[in-house]
């Protein structure tokens, strides 16, 4: 059965102050896994 | 002193050019080999399609910027390659022919030392019937102009449902081999908030459409991720958004004609069946740009070079789904036959799709292209760029910079809304790009912590951001080098 977005959280996806601190967090969270490194996968 | 000739000033072109002129000295050339002169910001055309951005807002001519830093730029199109020169030039060359200026139609041998092939895909219309954008009703947002000429027809049918018309809109993919899901998703989120922010959302029914075996596969065989503090497979995710938005959806489905108003697909039953629309925005398939290649006697190579795409140090060796590994996509982007010839970015040829494949009951392939769009454009580009540096200032053949697929991680930071207060983004970060069953045997070939997605405000103001300091870091401003690809 498909999952629905509830009220609460349809709240908590568009408050600003939430998701203010939710940007902060979420652009570390993208720069650590962009920027956090790549390589190769043969001489592993 | 060394030359080094980029084919294209995409993501991937402009990234290696940019790279290339701030560490080389000015004793060696950089030439850029184009024929589009405007950078374009290609992941912000999808605000052009809901004529929230106008194309001026996601590009800037390359010329005056090429001058200023002393890149040498030739506005033309790439004709042939010549990895060997010919009898009368003995250095490699690129035989390009110019399409704009005083030199329009000339042809020019452009010789090099290193060359880096970012010509990134051939929007291929033509392998779907009757699918140009602007014609049958069908459009595209695969560049600025495709993308405002789908805001014109969208403004013009936004204006007949608010005199009462009722309307089918259709977006997904265009083909049974598209890529790019992630723009369709975008776009056809974007488009529902438009017509809700315009009271017409009632007017209108919205479908998905696509050669995804599950919704939210993007290409990449789907995801397991976090989500908050739950785990979830990337189709519970967009089937959540999808119902929340009442957008109905067709999978498996390849589209392979198109008429006024009405898209003919084959399903994995084998089935054919049709969809009617009054609005449609569909992918097509990317192809190589059909590229001939040539040795020094004039006789034809292209193979050596080409298989679509670039062939570069990949393993091309067909096997089954169930014995694809990691280990097969490429490294250094270096082509095997030619050490000074790379292709980063869409221009290189995937040893597969990362999807598990499939076959209609007709035997027509429903698969997802892979997608190497954007971020890995970007990171392949520069890791190209290093090796050649290293090449240049050490006289070293060895490539110590490496980046696979396998080993990368990706961030989708798909547009579900434009608004600072109402807008709305789907997050979706990944990693490895390529899932390493071996490595990750319980989480879908991923690693969980990095492979998490999220759905709110903050994804639309990250999206935001990006889009103003990507164009910052492609107009090599102070410091642009800091801002990572």
């Amino acid at each position: 059965m498909t999952r629905r977005i509830s009220k609460y959280k349809r709240f908590t996806m568009m408050n600003p102050i939430i998701q203010f601190f939710k940007f902060i967090y979420l652009s570390i969270k993208v720069l650590i896994v962009v920027a956090g490194g790549h390589g190769g996968t043969r001489s592993a | 002193m060394s030359k080094i000739v980029v084919l294209g000033a995409g993501i991937a072109g402009h990234v290696a050019a940019s790279h290339l002129r701030r560490k080389l000295s000015k004793e060696h050339e950089v030439v850029v080999v184009s024929p589009n002169g405007n950078y374009q910001w290609i992941p912000s055309n999808i605000w052009v399609g809901i004529g929230r951005m106008k194309p001026k807002d996601i590009l800037f001519p390359l010329a005056p910027l090429y001058a200023k830093k002393h890149i040498d730029y030739k506005q033309a199109k790439a004709v042939s390659f010549h990895p060997e020169g010919d009898s009368e030039e003995i250095k490699p060359y690129i035989m390009a022919e110019y399409v704009a200026g005083n030199e329009k139609g000339t042809q020019e041998k452009v010789t090099y030392d290193y060359l880096i092939n970012a010509t990134g895909p051939k929007l291929n219309f033509e392998a779907t019937e009757g699918l140009s954008p602007g014609k049958n009703k069908a459009h595209s947002v695969c560049t600025y102009t495709h993308a405002q000429e789908a805001w014109i027809a969208l403004e013009g049918l936004i204006k007949q449902m608010k005199e009462g018309k009722k309307v089918k809109i259709l977006i997904g993919t265009g083909h049974a081999k598209s890529t790019c899901q992630g723009a369709a998703f975008e776009y056809i989120l974007n488009v529902e908030q438009e017509l809700r922010r315009h009271k017409v959302r009632d007017m209108a029914e919205i479908t998905w459409i696509s050669n995804e075996y599950h919704l939210g596969d993007f290409g990449m065989d789907g995801m397991l991720m976090s989500y908050g503090s739950n785990i979830m497979k990337s189709n519970e995710m967009v089937e959540m958004i999808f119902e929340d938005r009442g957008i109905k959806w067709i999978l498996e489905a390849g589209v392979n004609k198109v008429e006024d108003g009405v898209a003919h697909y084959e399903t994995l039953d084998g089935e054919y069946k049709k969809e009617s629309y009054d609005f449609a925005m569909l992918i097509p398939s990317f192809s190589g740009h059909g590229f001939k290649a040539y040795d020094k006697t004039g006789d034809d190579i292209t193979d050596k070079l080409f298989r679509g795409f670039m062939i570069v140090d990949a393993d091309y060796t067909p096997k089954p789904y169930e014995e694809w590994s990691v280990q097969d996509w490429p490294e250094t982007y270096q082509n095997p036959s030619y050490s000074n010839i790379f292709a980063p970015g869409i221009a290189f040829a995937p040893p597969h799709s990362i999807s598990k494949p499939r076959k209609s009951k007709n035997g027509t392939d429903i698969t997802p292209a892979p997608p190497r769009t954007g971020m890995p454009s970007g990171i392949t580009a520069k890791l190209v760029a290093d090796n050649i540096i290293e090449m240049i200032k050490h006289s070293n053949q060895e490539l110590h910079h490496k980046g696979s697929m396998g080993n990368m991680g990706a961030a989708c930071i798909a547009s579900a809304g434009f608004g600072m207060t109402t807008g709305s983004g789907v997050s979706i970060t990944t990693y490895p790009i390529v899932p390493d069953y071996n490595k990750y045997p319980d989480t879908h070939g991923r690693k969980l912590g990095k492979t998490f997605g999220t759905i709110g405000l903050a994804g639309h103001w990250l999206k935001l951001a990006l889009h103003y300091a990507f164009i910052y870091k492609a107009k090599m401003k102070p410091f642009w080098w800091l801002i990572p690809e």
